[in-house]
């Protein structure tokens, strides 16, 4: 005996059948040129209402002698070089001391080897 | 489950659909125990703890600037990080932090040319080892690529290279910031830090319907029907929601260099100076594709494999998308084992 067909079952495999149809169809939406365009050109006017907005809000900021964005960039810019600086004298620092143990380490073989030869031709 | 049972369980399901939406940030993730071995600005490497250390070579995970480096250690049981220390490995993160708009002077020179290998020189001094495992995924995987390029024969024996962008062309990235009329030099302008909610909408809209829909519609489906998996989805999206901003001349010249001109495959793309010729990479070398990757689709990854002059070189290409390969629920069985045994091959001393 034949199952009793369940329409919901039928009405879900229905609408997942549209979604992804209309998943696929938007996918290819997006990758054509003109889609490309209008992304480009809605990303420059957001850009550009969003600088209006910034510069308003900057104005009015600066009026109230309060410190605004820019001012905090300005100060955290200034501390992220000085830690630039700061890693390239630890680097500087490791460098030199490196080559002060390797010139160690070499004068002290050598004053070996030195000690070796006299004591080899006192012996002679 | 019937019409009549749907409609009786709704009310039940909305609120439960709600409070996962609404609790997700609660989620923990990447919660592998570690100590901060170095720091340098927002970046920040750091060690994971482990008693059971087997292998020589430590591995050091390196991600993308998009998207926050969580994703390697996602959830416990379902974590890249706490598998490879439970095969032995010695397990380092470079984690690029939160830029902000003092970073804006960050670019693709600063993480190739100094924060990598100033994480590489920690990593094997806190090692004790001269040499290492660098893994790099996505945007994480080019900037380790290009780094071998500048250095072949250098600290890093082994690549992982997992979907890396490498060649752009025809995909659908280019198609929209590839054009003329997308100026990035506008953008950075604008916005010193460009807002990772920006860049994570564009590249939900690659695929619009399933990322904005579809995801919340079988949701939706799978608490109406009982089987919502609570921790599972909300780590999950707590990470995709977690985009930290892109360092102004990062992305400048990312998409400059990688989608308008296409150096990377070219070999045209200089850093400090330097060519960046990706022939000159000779470590062993492993590239992971992902079948169903629409952000660094397979043909733009594959010209890797022609390109390096590395006499050990694998290929490994699984079904999956972009992060699923790396963090689906598959991933521990289907392509975990496969990283792991291939990095154990070559991380002796």
């Amino acid at each position: 005996m034949s199952e009793t067909p369940d329409p919901t079952e039928d009405v879900r495999r229905l609408y997942e059948d549209a979604e992804k149809r209309t998943a696929d169809a938007m996918e290819e939406l997006v990758k054509k040129d003109a889609f490309g365009e209008l992304l480009a050109r809605s990303t420059e006017n957001i850009l550009a209402v969003t600088r209006i907005g910034n510069d308003a809000v900057d104005l009015i900021v600066r009026n109230l002698r309060l410190a605004g964005r820019r001012d905090i960039t300005s100060l955290s810019r200034q501390l992220a070089r000085t830690e630039d600086k700061l890693e390239q004298v630890l680097q500087e620092v490791e460098r030199l001391q490196e080559q002060l143990s390797e010139s160690e380490r070499s004068s002290a073989s050598n004053g070996t080897s030195r000690r070796r030869t006299t004591k080899s031709s006192s012996s002679k | 489950m019937n019409a009549v049972e749907q409609l009786v369980r709704a009310p039940v399901a909305a609120v439960e659909f709600a409070n996962l939406l609404l609790t997700r940030d609660d989620a923990k993730i990447g919660v592998t125990p570690k100590d901060v071995v170095w720091t340098h600005r927002k970046t920040t490497l750091y060690r994971y703890r482990s008693t059971r250390r087997t292998h020589a070579l430590p591995v050091l995970l390196v991600f993308a600037l998009i998207n926050r480096p969580e994703i390697f250690d996602l959830r416990s049981g379902n974590s890249f990080v706490e598998y490879l220390l439970e095969e032995g490995y010695d397990v380092f993160l470079l984690d690029w932090g939160v830029p902000g708009d003092e970073d804006a002077d960050m670019g693709i020179d600063n993480y190739v040319c100094d924060e990598l290998p100033w994480g590489m020189r920690e990593t094997l001094r806190a090692s004790g080892q001269d040499e290492l495992s660098l893994l790099g995924w996505c945007i994480g995987g080019s900037l380790v690529a290009m780094h071998a390029a500048l250095e072949p024969g250098g600290a890093a024996r082994n690549l992982v290279l997992l979907t890396t962008p490498v060649d752009t062309t025809g995909g659908t990235y280019t198609s929209w910031v590839g054009r003329d009329s997308f100026n990035p030099e506008f953008v950075t302008e604008v916005l010193p830090s460009v807002p990772g909610a920006g860049v994570d909408f564009a590249n939900k809209m690659m695929k619009p319907v399933t990322n904005f829909w579809t995801t919340y519609r079988t949701l939706w489906q799978s608490v109406l029907n009982g089987e919502a998996k609570r921790e599972a989805y909300q780590s999950m999206a707590k990470w995709v929601a977690d985009n930290p901003p892109f360092p102004g001349r990062a992305y400048n010249q990312w998409i400059t260099w990688m989608y308008k001109e296409n150096r990377l495959v070219k070999g045209t793309l200089r850093l400090r100076g330097r060519r960046v010729d990706l022939r000159n990479i000779d470590q062993n070398t492993l590239v992971v594709t992902a079948g169903a990757d629409h952000i660094a689709p397979r043909p733009g990854t594959l010209p890797l494999l022609d390109l390096v002059s590395s006499e050990d070189v694998t290929h490994l290409d699984r079904p999956g998308g972009h992060i699923g390969l790396m963090a689906g629920s598959k991933a521990r069985d289907e392509i975990w084992p496969d990283i792991a045994e291939w990095l154990e091959e070559r991380s002796a001393r």
